[in-house]
């Protein structure tokens, strides 16, 4: 196991360069100046040549493509991943380290949310296949899978916050300003989980053990809960543990609706913004994360399920 | 165990809207009427006042400049008066004595001088003002009196100066060894506001400064939030949670209907601010011509625009600058819509009509492509209504829409045939946009280089910026204006205007001469 372990941790290193650097090489195809753009960014209202160059020599945009990316990997091996071009007093780590918490707390609180929603739910539809809170859950689900949730978030405010006056409409500060946010982005995976969840426990039901437990005169609530549900939890966890890197990389435009001051909006600003650093850092992050959650829920399943430790072995 | 669950989640639910409706109530009531919430879609940034990384609302109420720009011309600020010396060539300041920046500074005329040293460090990030390229000193003689010498004279001098940036006093204690180029200790300025509280993309707040030197303004703090997306901004303000909207950018025409009969909100609109407007790249071989150019601006409905896509807010542009643009009052005919005419035109400068309705001269169709910022919802509306109307005149427009920074490549290297523009408007408008016009940095440079007089052009505005007679000054802008107008390189489309949509309880919401500044100190709550 712990040989499994360490063979893939080593197999990340190379991934995260190629990641790092394909992304890198794909920023600068983009034709606009850094430079210039930075400029335009600080509404300089005629950007002369000299203005330019000026710039182009602080941000260090003068030395080739190849030694600009080993410069700034060389220097992330510290912890040293630049500054903001568009802002070059804030760091990069330090724009990270700003705007991460916001994420992690949307993130957590939407995961929360899909755990407590999805679960029951799915549960009772599976339970109650076919019956009325079955067919209403299912068109729910179809139709919240199809809605944007820009456009979710948009009446959510409407309906929550003007109309009933319950929470504020955007920002950050208290549990009041998450819960809309947090319940948007928790929506699309909601609907995932329900289906999922649900049709795992229609599968499981079909298993024989369910007839044999029958037999052997448990109670439903008992076989259903102990041994149908928990055999359907196995897939969910893996597709949870994906879904973690996946939520905090996938909160970018529901931060926007709700001014939530976390790292999607970083990110699309940064792109607009032609920040180098800070995507390339952004990247770095994200792709780091989906790495290790896969390694992490990997061997989760691999402690869960005794097949799959052999197998590693 | 169903109902068990049932019940916790029936009583969850339960205890969640009791408390939330509880906090909100609370946050109700506490909003004082000396304090106002304003908004922005971006965060304040560094207010530097040196430099350009800031928003320049917030700079405009933290720091004073020497003058001000105002509708009935300069008003003094951090000098009291001064003087023009009979060549034009050197400014004499009297500096108004007793006030101090807020940490209690001296702001005298060395304090100025300091500022000054700390700008002509940095100088080559502002030789877009073409005073630091005629800049010969600046001195501080004794502490109420500054000078400034020029290589030559400079009518725009006082307008640059009286711009947000970079000519405003910060206190000496904040810079960092005499110098702001590498940043700032503390955003320490003279001006009726001090920035008492910033977190990050969140909000700022500003109280009123104590020590200011002119009157206390109404409301003593000001707190910004920041809310990037247009219908949240709205609905934030539907629900009070902030009391004013203002900005070009920072409402939709939509919007702005909705509320013009309202009693609880009440909406200002500006005079134009800038035009927006379709250069025309006369490098172009089509529009080489200017039949053709003339042509085209017959054929653009400003008014059918400015009803259908702006509500009417926007009013139709007949010229490059409004009349109400200083020096621009001049008489210019406009160009009428008149689709038969347009018609004639083409047919006159031999584009005669193809049997794929699509005009043709010497085997040559007349295609074009008008380039526009994807990032504008406007200007893609209006993209395809013209791309139908000069589709009617056997015109195959085609439309292309960029992200705006290639956008903006697009347009500095001159690789367009029409692209949608918007001028600087005031207070750059219009010795700024004319200047930046000899210049390779807009598109302007690269559209105008196909007119023959383009050498004639460029040296006539060169004259206007160093001419010291009002007179002479005026018939130069005359004639520049009148040929960039009769040449057509411009197509005006209607004139943006500053926008503002607040609560009605809030009062004195005016526009100033510069269109970012936000007069806070006019405002009062009632």
């Amino acid at each position: 196991m712990k040989n499994y372990i360490a063979k893939r941790i080593l197999t990340t290193i190379p991934l995260l360069l190629c990641i790092t650097f394909i992304c890198f090489v794909f920023i600068n195809l983009i034709p606009s100046d850094p430079a210039e753009v930075a400029l335009r960014i600080r509404q300089t209202p005629v950007i002369t040549d000299e203005a330019i160059q000026a710039v182009r020599l602080e941000l260090g945009l003068d030395d080739p493509f190849l030694l600009r990316y080993l410069n700034w990997l060389g220097d992330s091996l510290h912890f040293d991943f630049g500054v903001s071009y568009t802002n070059p007093s804030r760091t990069v780590l330090g724009e990270i380290a700003r705007c991460l918490p916001a994420t992690l707390q949307l993130a957590g609180a939407s995961l929360l949310i899909v755990i407590l929603l999805s679960l029951p739910i799915g549960f009772f539809c599976a339970v109650y296949k076919d019956s009325w809170f079955d067919r209403l859950v299912r068109g729910l689900v179809f139709m919240t899978t199809a809605m944007p949730a820009y456009w979710v978030g948009l009446l959510l405010i409407w309906l929550v916050s003007i109309r009933w006056n319950l929470l504020p409409t955007s920002g950050a500060g208290s549990w009041q300003h998450l819960v809309l946010p947090a319940f948007t982005v928790a929506l699309t995976y909601i609907s995932t989980y329900i289906r999922l969840i649900r049709n795992n426990m229609l599968e499981n039901m079909k298993e024989d053990y369910v007839l044999y437990a029958q037999a052997r005169g448990l109670r439903q609530g008992t076989i259903l809960v102990k041994h149908v549900l928990k055999n359907s939890l196995q897939t969910c966890i893996v597709a949870i543990g994906m879904s973690i890197p996946q939520l905090i990389a996938g909160t970018i435009v529901v931060e926007n609706v709700f001014a939530w001051p976390g790292l999607g909006k970083l990110c699309i600003t940064s792109i607009f913004n032609r920040d180098y650093p800070v995507i390339q850092t952004y990247v770095l992050m994200i792709g780091t994360l989906f790495i290790l959650f896969n390694l992490i829920f990997d061997i989760v399943q691999a402690l869960a399920d005794p097949r799959l430790r052999r197998e590693a072995e | 165990m169903k109902k068990k669950l049932m019940g916790i989640i029936l009583a969850g639910m339960l205890v969640i809207m009791v408390l939330s409706g509880c906090a909100s109530q609370a946050a109700g009531n506490t909003s004082s009427r000396e304090e106002l919430v304003f908004v922005n879609y971006r965060d304040i940034r560094d207010l530097n006042p040196h430099l350009y990384a800031g928003e320049m609302y917030a700079q405009e109420m933290l720091y004073d400049t020497l003058v001000e720009i105002t509708e009935n011309g300069y008003e003094p600020v951090l000098a009291q008066s001064w003087e023009i010396s009979d060549d034009g060539k050197v400014y004499t300041f009297k500096i108004r004595p007793g006030v101090t920046f807020s940490d209690g500074e001296v702001c005298d005329a060395h304090a100025i001088k300091a500022n000054f040293d700390a700008i002509i460090k940095n100088k080559e990030r502002h030789t877009w003002l073409e005073m630091m390229n005629l800049l010969v000193s600046v001195e501080a003689p004794d502490a109420e009196t500054f000078v400034i010498s020029l290589s030559e004279p400079y009518y725009p001098m006082l307008t640059e100066l009286g711009v947000t940036r970079p000519f405003a006093m910060i206190s000496p204690k904040a810079m960092k060894d005499g110098s702001t180029k590498d940043g700032v200790n503390g955003y320490i300025g003279t001006g009726p506001y001090v920035l008492t509280d910033f977190v990050i993309d969140e909000y700022a707040v500003f109280e009123a400064n104590e020590n200011y030197w002119g009157e206390q303004p109404a409301i003593k703090t000001i707190r910004v939030k920041v809310i990037p997306d247009n219908q949240t901004r709205i609905m934030a303000l539907e629900k009070g949670e902030i009391d004013l909207i203002f900005g070009k950018n920072m409402i939709d025409a939509e919007a702005i209907n909705k509320y013009t009969s309202s009693e609880d909100f009440s909406v200002e609109l500006s005079e134009p601010t800038s035009t927006r407007q379709i250069v025309l790249n006369t490098t172009n071989a089509i529009l080489n011509d200017k039949t053709v150019r003339q042509a085209l601006s017959h054929a653009t409905d400003k008014q059918s625009i400015s009803d259908g896509v702006f509500h009417g807010l926007e009013k139709p542009a007949d010229t490059l600058f409004a009349i109400t643009v200083p020096y621009c009052n001049i008489n210019l005919e406009a160009y009428a819509f008149d689709m038969e005419q347009a018609a004639t035109m083409l047919e006159t400068a031999g584009w005669k009509l193809g049997s794929d309705g699509i005009r043709e001269k010497d085997g040559q169709k007349m295609a074009l492509t008008l380039l526009y910022n994807s990032d504008s919802v406007t200007e893609q509306t209006i993209s395809e209504y013209l791309q139908g109307e000069y589709g009617k005149l056997g015109v195959a427009l085609a439309i292309k829409g960029e992200e705006e920074q290639s956008y903006r490549d697009n347009m500095k290297a001159g690789h367009f045939d029409l692209v949608f523009n918007i001028c600087w408007g005031i207070p750059y408008d219009p010795q700024s946009s004319l200047s930046g016009m000899r210049r390779p940095v807009y598109g302007d440079y690269a559209a105008q280089l196909g007119l023959t007089d383009k050498a004639e052009i460029d040296q006539k505005i060169g004259q206007i910026l160093v001419s010291t007679d009002e007179t002479k000054r005026q018939e130069l802008y005359t004639d520049v204006l009148t040929r960039l107008h009769e040449d057509a390189v411009y197509i005006p489309i209607t004139y943006e205007c500053n926008k503002a949509l607040f609560t009605s309880e809030l009062k004195g919401v005016e526009f100033a001469q510069s269109q970012y500044e936000v007069p806070f100190t006019s405002m009062y709550f009632e």
